[in-house]
């Protein structure tokens, strides 16, 4: 009985310690945010002007985050979904409607990046940064095979690909690379239509043998190690690769290639929780976030397309400069945002996904 | 005595390569002067000094060896009662309830944990992380002590017993230092078991905390910095540290028998 009740109180203590932080905490904004995607100096100076401290917790995937959200976690203020993850907390009845007069810079946001099919009036979301899916490549090999990286054709046409075969890496991701091929036949990323998508997959089936890697994970590595001469891959590790070749004191240079059909377009939101502890401080980080200056450091540090026209002028003009990451009008107008798919595409387009892995 | 074998010895050493040349590489890339886990650039120090900047990374590691270090006192103590229990009462239903969690997925142990605690209003963060590492590691503790006591002598309790010791002092006098080695293993278990566990911390911690693998699996992304490395090097020799510790306060307890 003694060893009952001193368990009992083992956890009493615990519980109390569990809601201690909460009694005596001082200001905390909880942003639940990917790795590495936001500038370390942004963080300072909002802290600096909030008198507030910022506690970060990262996802790697909009999965993770929705699933942990679905079951219940909570204490985040801030969360950054891509746009179908978006879609999906919307529809969960999960975020705050955001309230636009206290957000008076929302006027500095491009207003091509508003209104998506995602959130259409913007009643729950502000777009924070883009990246691009295209072709990242070893401009030294390429200029001397003489293969211009503008077509998507550089990695599903068999002619090119006989000149790089074996040094070519394409996503692990079956939305991804599905969108790629679709984008290289003049299709929609989103097609449901079977045969279109029979298409794709065939044309993925004739490339596979030529590639040497189905790879999401180690592409910066191996572009800049030189082993691999084109990766399809998001235009922020592009970035980081060619950044690492520079420190590695590379001959050769990592640039983009933004693919002329067109590519995925991700844009990253910030969105406030319904439950959010501290909506104040969340709107006042939207806010800051939005402010030119500080919206353009994260463009600095990691090379991501920024949506804030008011940014533009404090991004470093190397990164600025680089259409493939800045596009023009007429080329964002190619670029597309993934949809959530019902699920018996879904389904139909994982069996051709299985059938593209197995073969 | 007959030698053993050169091919003994050849899969012995294969074996142990195996096993410490990735360890090694980790440490050997903790020192090299380049962002990359790819090539040999130059020594440097650089990431350890970046790591002794790195609050973030220096927090989670001190939450997963706190977190670690709870969970495999607690899960020894609860394991060890455990154990015993199964042994002594030959119950059916205990073992079911004792080793269940050893065998369901890991996935679904973080998700009814989080619903779980979600439903009894219990804050998100070290302590609900402690609770759940606890709670899957107790099986593993059990079992180890189990078997342990499977291969004990029954009659040396018996004759603590005959001499007069009430139940509690045949088990503190007796039964306790000869389970000793399974206990301390279990407890070393639970300890290397919960430091790297991610599945079931990434559910189970809540906005803000952070441990290691935590951190780790979420720069995976953006590839893996040598950072990372000089972290894992520090725990490894953290560990040595007190492993050569262990056997020189108590050379019995890391041996078998």
């Amino acid at each position: 009985m003694r060893r009952l009740l001193s368990l009992a109180s083992a956890a009493a203590l615990a519980a109390s310690l569990a809601a201690a932080p909460a009694a005596f905490a001082k200001d905390v904004l909880h942003l639940y945010n990917w790795n590495n995607y936001i500038a370390p100096e942004t963080v300072k100076r909002f802290e600096a002007a909030c008198k507030c401290e910022v506690k970060q917790t990262y996802y790697s995937d909009n999965e993770e985050m929705l699933a942990k959200l679905a079951a219940g976690a909570k204490g985040y203020d801030i969360v950054v979904p891509t746009g179908n993850a978006l879609e999906s907390l919307i529809k969960q009845n999960k975020l705050l409607p955001i309230d636009k007069a206290k957000i008076p810079n929302l006027k500095n946001i491009n207003p091509a990046y508003l209104g998506t099919r995602f959130d259409p009036k913007n009643e729950y979301s502000v777009p924070y940064a883009y990246t691009i899916t295209m072709l990242g490549y070893n401009d030294e090999k390429l200029k001397e095979l003489g293969i211009p990286v503008d077509s998507w054709a550089v990695i599903f046409d068999p002619k090119i690909l006989e000149k790089i075969k074996g040094r070519v890496t394409v996503l692990d991701s079956s939305s991804e690379l599905m969108a790629a091929a679709l984008k290289y036949l003049g299709y929609s990323i989103n097609e449901t239509d079977e045969k279109k998508l029979r298409e794709a997959a065939d044309l993925i089936k004739k490339a596979k043998p030529y590639w040497a890697a189905f790879n999401a994970s180690s592409y910066i590595k191996e572009l800049t190690v030189g082993n691999i001469w084109v990766a399809h891959g998001y235009s922020n590790d592009i970035f980081q690769a060619n950044l690492d070749a520079q420190a590695a004191g590379r001959k050769f240079r990592i640039l983009h290639g933004l693919p002329k059909e067109g590519a995925v377009l991700a844009v990253d939101s910030m969105a406030i929780l319904r439950n959010a502890p501290r909506p104040d401080l969340a709107y006042q980080f939207i806010n800051f976030m939005l402010d030119g200056k500080n919206s353009a450091e994260l463009s600095n540090l990691i090379g991501s397309g920024n949506p804030n026209n008011d940014a533009l002028q404090y991004i470093k003009p190397e990164v600025k400069s680089n259409k493939a990451v800045f596009p023009d009008q007429a080329v964002l107008g190619k670029l597309e945002q993934q949809q959530d798919f019902a699920a018996k595409d879904r389904r139909y387009r994982n069996r051709l996904w299985t059938e593209v892995k197995v073969k | 005595m007959k030698r053993p074998s050169w091919l003994l010895y050849a899969a012995a050493i294969v074996g142990y390569l195996f096993l410490y040349i990735p360890l090694a590489i980790v440490v050997v890339y903790s020192f090299n002067d380049s962002r990359l886990n790819a090539e040999w650039v130059g020594f440097t120090f650089d990431w350890y000094r970046k790591l002794a900047a790195n609050d973030e990374m220096i927090q989670a590691a001190v939450n997963s060896l706190v977190i670690a270090t709870v969970t495999a006192f607690a899960a020894t103590v609860l394991g060890t009662m455990a154990g015993f229990a199964m042994h002594r009462y030959r119950s059916r239903v205990l073992p079911i309830l004792v080793l269940t969690p050893i065998a369901i997925p890991e996935i679904l142990m973080g998700v009814s944990l989080l619903l779980f605690f979600v439903l009894l209003n219990l804050t998100l963060g070290i302590v609900s992380v402690m609770l759940a590492h606890i709670a899957f590691c107790i099986g593993f503790v059990a079992i180890v002590v189990r078997s342990r006591l499977a291969g004990m002598d029954e009659s040396l309790t018996e004759a603590a017993r005959d001499c007069g010791a009430t139940p509690a002092q045949a088990f503190r006098l007796v039964t306790l230092p000869l389970i000793m080695p399974a206990v301390i293993a279990g407890a070393l278990m639970a300890f290397t078991l919960s430091i790297d566990d991610f599945v079931i911390t990434f559910f189970t911690a809540g906005a803000g905390t952070q441990t290691l693998p935590l951190v780790i699996y979420s720069m995976i992304k953006i590839s893996v910095t040598p950072e990372v490395n000089a972290v894992s090097t520090l725990l490894m020799l953290l560990t040595l540290v007190l492993i050569v510790l262990a056997s020189k306060l108590a050379p019995g307890t890391l041996r078998s028998s």
